[in-house]
């Protein structure tokens, strides 16, 4: 039997429709999958085999009743995977916290009912740090997830287990969330395609928040195409996100396309390892024979974007996670011989180290005194970024630069040392700061390590994106999938 | 300069409770991350308006009733006779 596993998401629903192989066959390979690789790699915290199994049953009975395409989905018999900060209905919803341990939402993110009714079959949901809070999925109660690429290193985060999984053929796709990187920094470290759509492109519905005017949910995949699939599927307003745009989004397409005005951002690649920075020129001479105009392209605020990024993550952090009390929702401790502010203070210690760092920097930097030296001077920083950033659009299509100034590194390198681990987010918090939307692709290996080009655009210009990475990946030819 | 009792009563605050160890590290840590805020101090900004909502707040959804079809609650595990309980008010 054919490894059906390593197939894209295109791939997948052609095979189905034309019945070469069943969605049984297929999800019953993956499931076997995850069951014998995933010891290695910690990717999923949950895993649905009876209900994937069943929603592939019912996609191959309508398949032989003669259903056409458009009512299979433009999804159907996909498997897909879930990061564990977006609620799935029925299913465990951790964000990888003893403080939501037994968590199981009574809904489904918006997200989630959109690829659900496209007929996409969520396998599992996947490992993150705690809340969505760090760079290498070490923060996680479930241990780290492990890079598929070589398992002694990490697979950046937050969304490592949606990168990993996706580089590990354990599903075709995967939904991530990124609040300053998280989704295009474990695209970066393992290999796959990651987006971080425009703000207000895609619900926050379900995504639990952590810093709600920064982040997006995001896909991730194999391929440019299998992106541009998902978002068809999940962009869109939605009456309950207040923040979505209804601005007409057309369907995504792919389509070869050249005679693209080419950015390359010097701070990015002069603060980059030596071996990105020349894995990103040649990507940029890669477009250069291609036809496109390169140039390189300075952005002077971006010296400012971390400090900014930090503050308001860590000022919002600290009043969403205000939320958790554990009487609502949470585990098992009663409250009888409590007095009500004892009790929120001993259900609270149930939170992992760095989120109860960022609550407290957070409530620092909003304390009365601070707040217009640190939160309001960071909202200032936004605008100067935002106007910036929207002059280069005019010069140029399209910005590129590394997505990670460093190569993948070891577990434990940066774990003790909070601020090392935020200086990772660099290059990825201006799309967060500027609501734009931004893209990190496969463009090469170092010592048989990945590294990302990061594509960003202005804002709602998706297709110009996916037309650019599109151009880069059909070329470039980067190899994906690591045997495991 | 941040202090062993800032960071004691914000963490009293956030309603955390702090390890005499954890008071330690933090204050270590978090001195140094608000150190690295301060760059903030470097530009000035006072022309600039901080950033806004992209959309008008009042923009809000038609008012119909979709009804939730499940029980918003039902992870509590702190229900009794149809109420949420939680813990008494001094």
């Amino acid at each position: 039997m054919v490894n059906l596993c390593s197939l894209t998401a295109e791939q997948i629903v052609k095979g189905i429709r034309n019945e070469e192989f069943s969605a049984e066959e297929y999800i019953s390979q993956i499931l076997e999958r995850i069951e014998k690789i995933d010891d290695k790699v910690n990717a999923f915290v949950v895993v649905d085999n009876s209900g994937a199994l069943e929603k592939a049953r019912h996609i191959d009975k309508m398949v032989r009743s003669g259903e056409d395409g458009k009512d299979l989905g433009s999804l159907a018999g996909v498997a897909v995977g879930v990061k564990d900060n977006i609620c799935t209905r029925g299913l465990r919803t951790t964000c990888a916290s003893k403080m939501l341990q037994d968590y199981v939402p009574p809904y489904d993110a918006t997200v989630v009912r959109k690829l659900k009714d496209d007929g996409a079959i969520v396998v599992g949901k996947l490992n993150l740090d705690e809340f969505a809070m760090g760079s290498t999925t070490e923060f996680s109660m479930y241990g780290s997830t492990h890079n598929p690429w070589n398992t002694k290193y990490v697979p950046g985060g937050s969304s490592g287990g949606s990168g990993a999984s996706v580089a590990a053929s354990e599903c075709a796709i995967s939904l991530g969330s990124d609040t300053g990187g998280s989704v295009r920094c474990p695209a970066s470290f393992c290999s796959v395609v990651g987006l971080k759509p425009t703000y207000g492109c895609v619900s926050r519905f379900g995504l639990i928040s952590y810093a709600n005017s920064l982040e997006q949910v995001g896909p991730m995949g194999k391929t440019v195409s299998d992106v541009v699939m998902v978002m068809n599927s999940i962009s869109g307003i939605d009456d309950n996100d207040q923040t979505t745009v209804d601005n007409e989004i057309p369907k995504y397409t792919i389509k070869p396309s050249g005679n693209i005005r080419i950015g390359l951002l010097k701070e990015m690649v002069e603060g980059a390892e030596p071996e990105i920075s020349k894995c990103i020129y040649s990507a940029m001479d890669l477009f250069s024979s291609l036809g496109c105009e390169c140039k390189e392209t300075s952005m002077k605020s971006i010296e400012y974007a971390l400090a900014s990024y930090y503050t308001i993550a860590m000022a919002e952090s600290s009043s969403n996670l205000a939320r958790y009390d554990n009487i609502r929702y949470g585990f098992d401790l009663s409250s009888d011989s409590y007095e009500w502010n004892a009790y929120f203070a001993k259900v609270r210690s149930y939170l992992g180290e760095e989120v109860k760092r960022r609550i407290i920097a957070g409530s620092y930097v909003l304390s009365s005194g601070y707040y217009g030296k640190y939160y309001l001077k960071a909202q200032k920083v936004r605008t100067i970024l935002k106007q910036e950033i929207t002059s280069l659009f005019k010069s140029f299509d399209i910005l590129i630069g590394p997505t990670m100034p460093v190569m993948p590194f070891k577990f434990g390198e940066k774990i003790d040392d909070p601020l090392k681990m935020y200086m990772v987010d660099i290059n990825t918090v201006i799309a967060n700061l500027t609501g734009i939307p931004a893209i990190s692709i496969p463009a090469g290996f170092s010592k048989k390590l990945p590294i990302g080009l990061q594509i960003m655009a202005g804002e709602f210009q998706e297709q110009m994106l996916f037309d650019a990475a599109f151009l880069f990946e059909n070329t470039a030819n980067i190899q994906r999938s690591p045997e495991l | 300069m941040v202090s062993r009792d800032e960071i004691k009563h914000l963490g009293w605050l956030s309603r955390l409770e702090l390890t005499e160890e954890e008071i330690s590290k933090f204050t270590l840590q978090i001195e140094e991350i608000i150190g690295y805020l301060n760059k903030l101090d470097s530009v000035s900004l006072s022309e600039i308006e901080p950033v806004r909502s992209r959309k008008n707040i009042s923009e809000l959804r038609k008012d119909r009733i979709e009804p939730f079809r499940a029980d918003p609650l039902e992870g509590s595990k702190n229900r009794k006779d149809g109420f949420i309980k939680g813990p008494r008010l001094n």
